[in-house]
């Protein structure tokens, strides 16, 4: 027979200095985990979240990114009227040639620079990102040197807000708009007509097109077509693919999370069987009583074993309640593959809670596996005639 | 009365509760050693006696920019200014990208007086300069690929669209020795020549020279079509640390958390241990114990648990990064990681502090207790 769950309920309220001491520490373990994982969660998912699974991405063969890509005019000539490329409701191709510059701008935090990717792109670039959309002003006229810039760059950087002027290339450009792209990467960039940026810039050649397939099946052949091309000397991925690629900037800060993570946790749980070693050491007589009682020493291994679990769970909710707060915070880091900023929030989703509490659960485990087996195996007779 | 003798035996009463609690701390003391290492390495300042006279011209715009080759002469003419050297990041991928190291383009004349805290044997440099396919690698990155001299090595050209084959030529050691240097003039070669350098790293005469070259480089070239910018060695660094975002706000957070779990864990083992001390803490008084004593040696006992566990999670994370190789698993992120012992002295310091402030609460509580009140205590 089973122990009933309200004995460790008590029992934990008795004690309570040690439950609560026990329950914090689990739970700053979870939130710091938490934490980390968001953060890295966040960054992985402004780059997942980017790309629209019938475009294709077409760069230099031996570039990974468009930063340091080159187009001509006379392959972009070739891709344009490959077979299985969309037409919109005009009939024409659904391409777009791209400049990619990049710009060293001063962060409103710390001064400091960072380079912020600047995208030169005609109308067609336009709808072939459904999720960019402007929030405020309007968007630039070509010919005027005007520019308009995600959102959270001119939340982040000096002289990029509405209406401010920045200097680059060889004019100084007019910010007429604010967009948001739906927390992708295109939030991070600002836009500029393609042929006044490579005008600025003297890039007589493209540094990336942009294309959509007309379905799964010709962005396939189109991918093998160009990247097979050996006169192009280009390749073609999907853009979900091209941008799952730069999610690897986020490796870093999983890797020292998940260490310290697990280093903590161990070191928590170490306090958590220290937590339950006591109980069980005060509680030797208890122990005797119930198995007089008639339970027996499994049952009273399993009351103490869900003790400890239940100090876990606890802490593991303490842990997502101190993480949550961090949800949405805004920061950025650069992404040193395309060399250029990346702006992203933390994100906490339900599934890493569960992870939280999932861990928890495991630190409170481990941290009564044995006093619980050390409860469970001590002699009746003893226990009674102890205190 | 030998009080360490006695707080020893207390210590080793409950063997078990002191070994956990000891791990315990020092488990969470080896990952702030570890924060702190992140912090202190990515701070760094370039080490050897004129590594203050170096500047770095770069392009105003970005980095990703580059510069005419024709500004090395015009730089040269700047007075104050000793050495110029053209280094270009190439971002060469040597196999497969996990193998990622940092490679270089550069002048092969002027790299080790430009960085003469990275030596090499004279034969070997003067085999780097007259081969215009030749390299040299640091000490740390031939030991990971298990290069030898007169290896050949090829680089596939991310940035640039070439792929170059080289010649292992050289070793060099120094402080950072994870990086790849090769010819720029090859580089140029087979690119067509477009004279185009990523950086000018300059060494001035003296440092009283420097913030006049800053002044008068810029100047130079502004309003032309490529302006720079330059600065120190040391701005051009904290510039990129910069770039990663506010990591030191992340650390110094989780630092906290962590220290402030310490404290938690500490004081509940205390906590603990005395409210079953509280009869002995009775009887040591009626012998005579004042109230300050019995409190000094609850606090004593803390501290030395604190410390023991200090000292093994800072040592600990010191042997642990000079066995594990940071650089390798961070795409490069960290060429050095050590735990400096300033970091140690740190954490053990810390740690006796957390053991003085744990107990407190518990040890006060207790030395305050009337000896009839703390004997009818259950133990």
């Amino acid at each position: 027979m089973a122990i009933p769950l309200s004995y460790n309920l008590r029992n934990m309220r008795v004690r309570a200095f040690s439950t609560v001491m026990t329950t914090l520490s689990i739970g700053l373990v979870v939130a710091v985990f938490i934490g980390v994982m968001a953060l890295a969660r966040g960054l992985e998912e402004a780059f997942v979240a980017t790309g629209v699974p019938l475009n294709l991405v077409v760069l230099r063969q031996g570039s990974q990114v468009e930063t340091s890509s080159v187009v001509t005019r006379d392959s972009l000539q070739v891709i344009k009227y490959l077979p299985g490329v969309a037409v919109d409701s005009e009939g024409t191709p659904l391409v777009s040639p791209e400049v990619i510059v990049l710009l060293n701008l001063s962060k409103r935090s710390d001064g400091q620079g960072s380079n912020v990717m600047v995208r030169g792109l005609f109308a067609k670039g336009f709808k072939l990102r459904p999720q960019v959309r402007l929030v405020a002003g309007r968007l630039f006229r070509p010919g005027l040197r005007e520019i308009i810039v995600g959102r959270s760059i001119a939340e982040r950087f000096q002289n990029a807000g509405l209406g401010e002027m920045i200097r680059f290339g060889r004019s100084r450009w007019r910010i007429v708009g604010l967009f948001e792209a739906g927390r992708t990467a295109f939030d991070s960039e600002v836009w500029a007509d393609a042929s006044e940026l490579g005008d600025d810039f003297d890039r007589p050649d493209y540094s990336s097109v942009l294309l959509r397939a007309e379905n799964a099946s010709a962005l396939r052949a189109m991918e093998r077509r160009i990247s097979d091309d050996r006169r192009l000397h280009l390749k073609a991925l999907s853009e979900p693919a091209y941008y799952a690629e730069q999610t690897k900037t986020a490796g870093p800060i999983k890797i020292l999370g998940s260490f310290m993570a697990v280093m903590m946790a161990i070191g928590a749980s170490f306090a958590a069987m220290n937590t339950m070693y006591a109980s069980v050491a005060r509680r030797s007589r208890e122990i005797g009583v119930l198995r007089v009682l008639g339970f027996r020493s499994g049952s009273i291994m399993l009351s103490f074993l869900t003790e400890s679990l239940l100090l876990g769970f606890a802490g593991g909710v303490v842990g997502c309640l101190l993480a949550l707060p961090i949800h949405g915070i805004t920061t950025g880091t650069t992404n040193f593959r395309t060399f250029s900023d990346v702006s992203f929030a933390f994100r906490i989703t339900p599934d890493l809670l569960l992870r939280g509490l999932g861990f928890s659960l495991v630190m409170g485990g481990l941290g009564g596996l044995l006093p619980a087996r050390l409860a469970s195996r001590q002699p009746m007779v003893d226990t009674l005639r102890e205190g | 009365m030998n009080h360490l003798h006695f707080i020893w035996k207390n210590m080793v009463r409950n063997r078990r509760r002191t070994v956990l609690t000891v791990l315990s701390i020092g488990l969470s003391l080896f990952v702030l050693a570890t924060l702190m290492t992140v912090l202190t390495e990515l701070n760094r300042e370039p080490e050897g006696e004129d590594t203050h006279l170096r500047l770095v011209v770069r392009r105003a715009s970005s980095l990703g920019d580059r510069l005419p080759e024709a500004y090395a002469a015009k730089l040269a003419r700047v007075p104050g200014v000793r050495i110029v050297h053209a280094l270009t990041w190439f971002g060469g991928i040597y196999i497969d990208e996990a193998n990622f190291f940092a490679n270089f383009a550069c002048d092969p004349d002027t790299l080790f007086p430009v960085f003469p805290e990275n030596r090499i044997p004279p034969e070997q440099l003067k085999a780097f300069q007259k081969e215009r396919t030749a390299a040299v690698a640091g000490r740390k990155l031939i030991e990971r690929f298990k290069w030898r001299l007169g290896d050949r090595i090829t680089l596939q050209g991310t940035i640039y669209p070439v792929d170059l084959e080289f010649v292992l030529r050289g070793i060099y050691t120094g402080t950072d020795e994870t990086a790849f240097f090769f010819h720029r003039a090859y580089l140029e070669e087979s690119l067509g020549r477009p004279g185009k350098v990523g950086t000018f790293w300059l060494k001035a005469a003296s440092a009283a020279d420097i913030p006049r070259i800053m002044e008068a480089v810029d100047t130079m070239f502004k309003n032309s079509d490529a302006e720079t910018k330059t600065e120190t060695e040391r701005a051009f660094q904290l510039g990129f640390v910069s770039m990663m975002g506010n990591v030191k706000t992340l650390v110094a957070g989780i630092s906290s958390v962590v220290v402030f779990t310490i404290l938690l864990v500490t004081a509940n083992t205390m906590a603990m241990s005395i409210r079953e001390r509280a009869r002995e803490i009775a009887i040591l008084k009626t012998l005579g114990f004042g109230r300050r004593r019995v409190l000094a040696i609850l606090m004593a006992e803390s501290a030395a648990i604190a410390l023991i566990g200090g000292a093994l999670g800072t040592v600990g994370a010191r042997l642990f990064f000079s066995v594990v190789d940071v650089w390798r698993y961070t795409q490069g992120m960290f060429p050095i990681f050590i735990v400096e012992p300033s970091t140690i002295l740190l954490g053990l310091l810390l740690s006796v502090l957390i053991g003085l402030a744990s107990a407190a609460f518990p040890a006060f509580r207790v030395s305050h207790l009337t000896i009839a009140e703390a004997l009818r205590r259950v133990g």
